[in-house]
């Protein structure tokens, strides 16, 4: 028999290349007459929020929401997820369509710039997670950052009627934070902040100081078992991680107030202001090391890239990313001295790396190793017990149950005699330290141990029905203070429709906000009224231009929460959007 | 500690319940025969006792890492879908109608039935079936609690599932935990809010309701008893905001499962297949071993 000779690579190649070429042809005949046809589809969303359980205002709302997308012909699908699982979605991940959370709160204009600057689009944590990227926005967050006075004012007034119309997220309200307290603690707010606590701690209860720690109950799920101040999903425990390390200023009413450092003498003499910092004398670490200068520096570089030069991109940190990068360079000159040069002319955008914690080199040097292509172990580790070097130090623990705050005896601001004692240090301690007991996710709980005397405040943020029923108790007050905070609406850039300013905005509008700030929460928030707020940027009432009536977004279609069906439905179909029956069209 | 007290009240109260039905269902002749010759009866129920306690052991030892795994990597979130199908179902959630006929007294009893008529219904058939003269009834009980528990679980580690009143605070009420905040630690301790698909308060209820009809002959008067307390148990689920209409059915698919499982099968069987079937196996091994070597 004749044997067939195999073919050459040449004859195989070119009768591959015929093959492809004959099926391509098919498939481009039915593709392009597809394509002709162009039959859409419904618009599509998922909305993510937390459980009822971590977040009962962020729950509502998102009800709200999802209820008039339906009603505008969308389809919707929610999903809750439990709160560190929702912030490895959001925050790590990007995987969402719209999410309903609490944003931390932007206590400087400048925080705009890592939450929407196309440059963070990459970052983890609250850096950009919209993937978000505008040109003209990245102008305005730039010039504002190195500007300052009337020029930064008028910028910043022009950034944020902007974001009005293009901006990735919008402001539902500002809550207050609700809690509760015995009355012999003698307190008309509970913290949400660290500063809080060492407030409270200083202020003598009605029956003298305490040889017993503060009870503060908290309740939540899961809360308590990562201790890493710079991890993405690290979110209500923040307050309580920023007790354990001290940064060099810490914010007291709006002051920076020297802390970590005793003296801070700024030089505004060039374009850049600079700064130099000297710390306080005798500082220790909870772990007995000495904490000097190479510490700060250490902090600020290692904030900048948690792999410390390993990874060649950069690995930074998920938290306070935006504190750290007003930084330009940082350099040691002493033992207790480090010198800041900064990006920024303006005192108060560079105030905002005096705020982060320190943390100590000889812990957190090593994790610098990548445990991925992309990770490192800073941002993954649990810290557990963390090292840092505040008024308290890690003491007990026993996971979702109890977490004991000591005092720590060795640090210079226990002393009433140091040199420029912060005042609101005055009388501190008057508790031996902090206990925080933790319950599941069930807030009658706490109010009944709070009426039974075994804790003396709830620190937790009470849903506005269970704080109300504080006032059936004896001897119990329900507490109400304002927050940085804000509940925000955010949407990401890679869905389709979501990419479209006019579809975004029309979005936003199907939230009552007034009937939220009523009904879900009580009364006990306040909606955004300037556009300043709008952006989440708290301003007193005369710095911004009010957005009352110019503001789209605050025009309700419909009323008490739900919309007027027809007027939403011309809404849409005005930015050239269609109805098919009753559904909205890609 | 509250937790304690809430367990001692429940306890307690749960106890009453049982001594009681125990006198009038049982009756106290036959409780005392058979306490008196409680040995055999032991040894007949030892195999499926230790099996359940396996199950459980095993639930307590990877509570934790399972719990993990389920949420990051191989759950399943099916929120959306059971909110979709009771909606779709009915126009609007089963549970919204039984919450809108909301009543103080109606709250209180599906509070009670949840917690103290749920603990009762399940303790109950062990102290009746005990006192019969087989240990039958009492194997097919503990081996269809065990199917149940144990299935549960599996489906608990595949599904992520919150329940109504976790979903939407506005359209559903967690009524038992405005209620009895209290009851919040007991749950909160044996189960995870994510834990809803299907409801295993439904699949134990009516497992105990199903085998009771079973056994109708010997407790005529535990056929209605456990029916009632079954419904309200399945009722309760969805009054309280605790799960949707499809967790419920599924619980009651379960149910059946379960009670199939434990009316076919025993664990002596099981463990015989498996001998036989591993024994077999070895056998041909070993000739084909034998084979080779020749």
């Amino acid at each position: 028999m004749e044997e067939l000779a195999p073919p050459t690579r040449r004859q195989l190649l070119a009768g591959i290349a015929t093959a492809t070429t004959g099926s391509v042809a098919g498939c481009m005949e039915r593709f392009w007459s597809g394509s002709d046809e162009n039959t859409p589809e419904q618009v599509s969303l998922v909305i993510k929020t937390v459980p009822t359980d971590d977040d009962y205002i962020a729950a509502s709302i998102l009800s709200q929401l999802r209820e008039n997308l339906a009603d505008a012909g969308i389809q919707v699908t929610t999903e809750p997820v439990a709160e560190r699982e929702f912030y490895r979605e959001i925050l790590i991940q990007r995987d969402y369509d719209i999410f309903v959370g609490r944003h931390p709160g932007l206590f400087e204009p400048d925080a705009l710039r890592d939450l929407l600057h196309s440059a963070f689009r990459t970052e983890e944590g609250w850096q950009n997670p919209f993937n978000f990227s505008n040109m003209a926005i990245d102008e305005l967050l730039e010039k504002q950052h190195t500007s300052e006075g009337e020029t930064r004012e008028e910028t910043l007034e022009e950034l944020f009627e902007s974001l009005e119309q293009i901006g990735p997220h919008s402001v539902v309200a500002f809550p207050n934070h609700l809690g509760g307290a015995r009355n012999e603690v003698r307190t008309s707010w509970t913290p949400n902040r660290a500063e809080g606590y060492i407030d409270l701690l200083s202020t003598e209860p009605a029956d003298g100081s305490r040889t017993n720690p503060l009870r503060v109950g908290l309740f939540g799920e899961g809360l308590s078992d990562r201790f890493n101040p710079i991890a993405a999903d690290v979110g209500s425990e923040r307050p309580l991680l920023e007790l354990l390390y001290d940064p060099l200023a810490r914010r007291i009413d709006g002051e920076y107030v020297p802390w970590l450092a005793d003296d801070i003498s700024w030089d505004d003499s060039g374009v850049e202001i600079e700064a130099t910092v000297r710390l306080r004398e005798g500082l220790t670490w909870h772990d007995g090391e000495s904490l000097d200068a190479s510490d700060v520096e250490f902090t600020i570089r290692f904030f900048e890239d948690t792999s410390l030069g390993e990874i060649e991109s950069g690995v930074p940190t998920s938290q306070y990313r935006g504190c750290q990068s007003v930084v330009d360079s940082v350099s040691t000159v002493g033992a207790r001295t480090v010198e800041f040069s900064f990006e920024t002319p303006s005192e108060a955008v560079a105030s905002r790396p005096l705020t982060v914690p320190i943390l100590p080199e000889h812990v957190w040097e090593s994790r610098s190793e990548p445990v991925g292509e992309y990770q490192t172990e800073a941002r993954t580790t649990d810290n557990e017990p963390p090292i840092g070097s505040g008024l308290f130090r890690f003491g007990e623990h026993e996971a979702n149950e109890l977490l004991e705050f000591e005092l720590f005896d060795d640090h210079v601001l226990l002393d009433p005699a140091v040199s420029d004692r912060p005042s609101i240090l005055n009388g501190f301690p008057q508790y031996d330290g902090i206990e925080f007991h933790i319950v599941g996710p069930y807030p009658g709980v706490l109010i009944d141990m709070m009426a039974d005397d075994d804790i003396d405040i709830i620190g937790a943020d009470l849903p506005p029905e269970h704080a109300g029923s504080i006032v059936e108790e004896s001897d119990v007050s329900m507490v109400n203070s304002s927050t940085d905070s804000a509940y925000i609406v955010g949407y990401n850039f890679q869905h389709p429709q979501l990419g479209d300013p006019r579809f975004r905005s029309l979005v936003s509008r199907l939230i009552d906000r007034d009937h939220v700030v009523e009904e879900v929460f009580d009364g006990y928030a306040e909606k955004p009224e300037t556009y300043a707020e709008l952006a989440g940027v708290r301003s007193p009432d005369d710095s911004s231009r009010s957005a009352d009536g110019t503001a789209s977004v605050l025009r309700f279609p419909g009323s008490d929460g739900e919309i007027n069906q027809d007027l939403v439905r011309t809404l849409f179909e005005d930015e050239g959007y269609r109805y098919d029956d009753d559904t909205l069209l890609e | 500690m509250v937790f304690a007290s809430v367990v001692l009240e429940i306890g307690l109260a749960v106890l009453a319940m049982l001594v009681t039905a125990t006198l009038v269902i049982v009756g106290p002749r036959q409780l005392v025969r058979a306490v008196r010759d409680f040995r055999w009866r032991l040894e007949g129920i030892a195999l499926p006792t230790t099996v359940l306690l396996c199950v459980l052991f095993l639930r307590w030892a990877t509570q934790d890492v399972a719990q993990t795994i389920s949420t990051q990597v191989t759950g399943v979130a099916i929120t959306d879908y059971l909110f979709g199908i009771d909606r779709a179902l009915f126009g609007e959630t089963p549970v919204v109608f039984l919450q809108s006929i909301q009543m103080d007294e109606l709250t209180s009893y599906f509070v009670f039935v949840y917690i103290y008529g749920y603990a009762f219904l399940l303790a109950f058939p062990f102290v009746a079936y005990f006192a019969l003269r087989e240990m039958d009834d009492l194997s097919t009980l503990i081996l269809a609690y065990t199917a149940n528990y144990g299935i549960g679980l599996l489906c608990y580690f595949v599904f992520i599932a919150y329940g109504p009143r976790n979903v939407d605070p506005t359209l559903f009420d967690g009524l038992l935990y405005t209620a009895f905040p209290e009851s919040g630690f007991l749950t909160h301790s044996i189960n995870h809010n994510t834990n809803v698909f299907p409801s295993l308060h439904t699949s134990m209820a009516m497992t105990v309701f199903f085998l009771a009809v079973h056994t109708r002959e010997k407790y005529p008067l535990w056929v209605p008893l456990s029916g009632v307390l079954a419904g309200s148990v399945a009722l309760s689920t969805m009054y309280l905001g605790i799960h949707w209409f499809s967790d419920v059915i599924a619980g009651t698919f379960l149910a059946l499962v379960s009670v199939y499982i434990g009316r076919n099968y025993t664990v002596e069987g099981l463990v015989r297949t498996a001998r036989v079937f591993f024994s077999t196996k070895f056998k041909d091994a070993q000739t084909r071993f034998e084979g080779d070597r020749e």
